[in-house]
């Protein structure tokens, strides 16, 4: 077929019969354009849940970006102002979803901080382990839906797999397989049964061996890493600026870690790796993960060296009220820093219970991330940036 | 030759599929198999009607305010003369709305008189969301699916009626002890004195295999008791007439 050209006027339509001619143009020599405004979500299968983000495009350019947040607002601090703090603690499992043992054990903090409660050592310890496998299987869950949204199906397989094994060790525990409820102000609720100790030694082994098969399905993965690398860059003062914690943060080369900088329950007594990256694009973010998998199962091992025998709980008042007063409890959450402000009035409602959650800094920064980035990394990005929409809009 | 190979990335990826592609599946074919669930699994709350005194506790713990419960006084007439009539409640409705409850567990918690349990059953659809609400017939039902909670793990804190029986009976066991040094010190004038506390303390030793005397079970049932009645009965009095025979022995040995 030869090459014809095109001449404005001569009726011919792009993908008619003469389809696959040169364009030739009159006047200044660019297309003029508008930009397009296209919305991504609520309803989309790579935001992680009911994200809006709304794009102005110039051609396949994103010229802006705006996150748009509050389609999942369940008005949780408003219920918490009306439920006592077990049944906070039973709510607050839903908000990042993914980790609720680490949501449940901000808020657990918190009142026994105020309240001045001693809390057993071997509560302590099981807090550690049970947030540490929560960690594992939020890492999990990002590793393998980031392989999913950038079109490799296979490894969204092998982490749910791993997730389900440990899911089960959880359900052994706490009998819930995402919404534990397992922590209560002053310890836990009981403790562990039969055999978990045991168990979860065995799965630290199998997850180890699993994070080395998902190196070799994504990490070196060529046409992965040619879609996340250099994508997406985010540079640690702009992370800083907008309060991005948690992996976001640490692939920046930022090693702030509330476990390391404020230590509770017992990870003053564990040695706590926190990988950081170099560059702060996609591909460092994804790197950390498996890297924090294998730091959190380091930890667990730690800790099943050191659980003490004895109770899990203290004898509480039959209502628990906190004294009046406020307090800000920091928390490493799987996603970054969770802050808990909680403003009682000696009442067994809390005043005020205010949750800073790390999603909703780490999606901020989208806006300055998708900037003159073409549409077909908005998803790598997209993916890279780990949030729970829930954590948002809580 | 390259120190590797070009997209040697993909081709581990690869080689990783193709090994477990190889490898038989683990599918469990669930209608036909069932899930081994662990005990302490939240699948349905069930309700042992019999142990419920209509409290509210659970009803008022609530986070959703899922447990709609009814109740009435009764007033029950006195057994003797004279004493106060006294009154009961009596449940007339309890019913948990599954579709509203979070499966938190804080009414099994705090129920005080054991009358709440998690069972694994997880098998309740409905094609409606009304029917989700089950009354108190179904939830009684369902304690029959409640399994036994398991052991604690090692290092874990005892129960404490456990703990408690076991205080208990090591505090006995060291005053029998020191009863039965008392005793052996003490000149043989105090002896008498002295037999008492070491009859009781070889009493607690005496062991004795439980069998049912057939005479008082006879008489029992004669007498129009049920056969469960008359059997726990004819048991104890075997046990008795055993420990007071291996009693009269031991003391005419010693």
């Amino acid at each position: 077929m030869t090459d014809t050209l095109l001449r404005p006027g001569s009726g011919m339509l792009p993908g008619g019969p003469g389809e696959g001619m040169l364009v030739e143009v009159r006047g200044e020599g660019e297309l003029r354009t508008q930009d397009m405004n296209l919305n991504i979500g609520p309803q989309h299968p790579a935001t992680h849940g009911v994200l809006r983000v709304v794009i102005d495009l110039d051609g396949e350019k994103i010229v802006r970006a705006t996150p748009v947040i509050g389609y999942m607002h369940r008005g949780f601090e408003k219920l918490a102002e009306a439920r006592d703090y077990r049944q906070i603690i039973a709510l607050v499992n839903r908000h990042d979803w993914l980790s609720a043992f680490c949501n449940e054990l901000g808020v657990a903090l918190a009142v026994e901080r105020m309240m001045e409660l001693e809390v057993p050592d071997r509560a302590e310890w099981i807090r550690v382990l049970m947030a540490e496998w929560n960690r594992v299987l939020n890492h999990l869950m990002f590793v393998g839906s980031f392989g999913l949204e950038l079109g490799a199906i296979t490894p969204v397989f092998f982490a749910f797999r791993e997730r389900e094994d440990i899911q089960g060790l959880m359900e052994s525990a706490t009998g819930g397989r995402l919404h534990f409820t397992y922590t209560r102000v002053g310890g836990l609720k009981e403790d562990l049964p039969r055999g978990f100790l045991a168990a979860s030694a065995k799965m630290t082994r199998n997850v180890r061996v699993r994070n080395s098969e998902y190196r070799d399905l994504l990490e070196g993965n060529e046409i992965f890493k040619a879609r996340t690398r250099k994508v997406g860059i985010l540079p640690p003062d702009v992370a800083l600026d907008y309060g991005v914690s948690g992996p976001t943060l640490h692939a920046t080369g930022i090693a702030e870690d509330a476990r390391v900088t404020e230590p509770y329950c017992r990870y003053d007594k564990v040695n706590v790796h926190v990988p950081v990256g170099a560059t702060g694009d996609s591909y460092d973010r994804f790197q950390i993960l498996l890297a924090r998998i294998d730091a959190s199962l380091d930890i667990i091992d730690q800790v099943l060296d050191n659980i003490p025998p004895g109770p899990v709980n203290v004898k509480l008042p039959k209502i628990v009220k906190a004294p009046e007063g406020e307090i800000y409890v920091r928390t490493e959450n799987p996603l970054g820093q969770g802050g808990y402000y909680l403003v009682s009035d000696g009442k067994k409602n809390p005043w005020r219970l205010k949750m800073r959650t790390p999603s909703f800094n780490n999606i901020s920064a989208m806006s300055y991330l998708l900037k003159d980035q073409l549409l077909s990394d908005m998803i790598a990005i997209l993916g890279s940036v780990f949030f729970v929409v829930g954590d948002v809009d809580r | 030759m390259p120190a590797t190979l070009p997209q040697i990335g993909l081709l581990k990826g690869l080689a990783l599929t193709l090994k477990t592609m190889l490898k038989p599946a683990t599918t469990a074919q669930y209608p036909h198999v069932k899930p081994a669930l662990p005990p302490r699994s939240r699948g349905v709350i069930a309700l042992m009607e019999e142990n419920c005194t209509v409290c509210m506790l659970c009803a008022r713990e609530c986070p959703d305010w899922c447990i709609y419960i009814d109740s009435h006084k009764e007033v029950v007439p006195p057994k003797d003369e004279g004493a106060r009539a006294r009154t009961r409640n009596v449940l007339d409705r309890f019913a948990i709305d599954f579709a509203l409850c979070m499966y938190c567990g804080i009414c099994i918690e705090v129920c005080p008189f054991d009358a709440l349990f998690w069972s694994p059953e997880f098998e309740y659809s409905t094609y409606s969301i009304r029917e989700l609400t089950h009354e108190k017939e179904q939830l009684r039902a369902w304690m029959d699916t409640v399994p036994a909670p398991p052991e604690l793990e090692v290092g874990a804190e005892l129960p404490k009626e456990i703990a408690d029986g076991l205080a208990a009976a090591r505090k006995a066991a060291e005053q029998a002890s020191a009863a039965v040094t008392a005793a052996a010190d003490a000149a043989p004038a105090a002896a008498k004195e002295g037999a008492g506390p070491t009859a009781t303390a070889v009493e607690e030793d005496i062991h004795v295999e439980v069998q049912i005397d057939q005479a008082v079970f006879d008489q029992l049932i004669a007498e129009g008791k049920t056969e469960r009645v008359a059997r726990a009965k004819a048991k104890a009095a075997y046990v008795r007439a055993e420990k007071a025979r291996i009693r009269a022995e031991r003391e005419s040995g010693q």
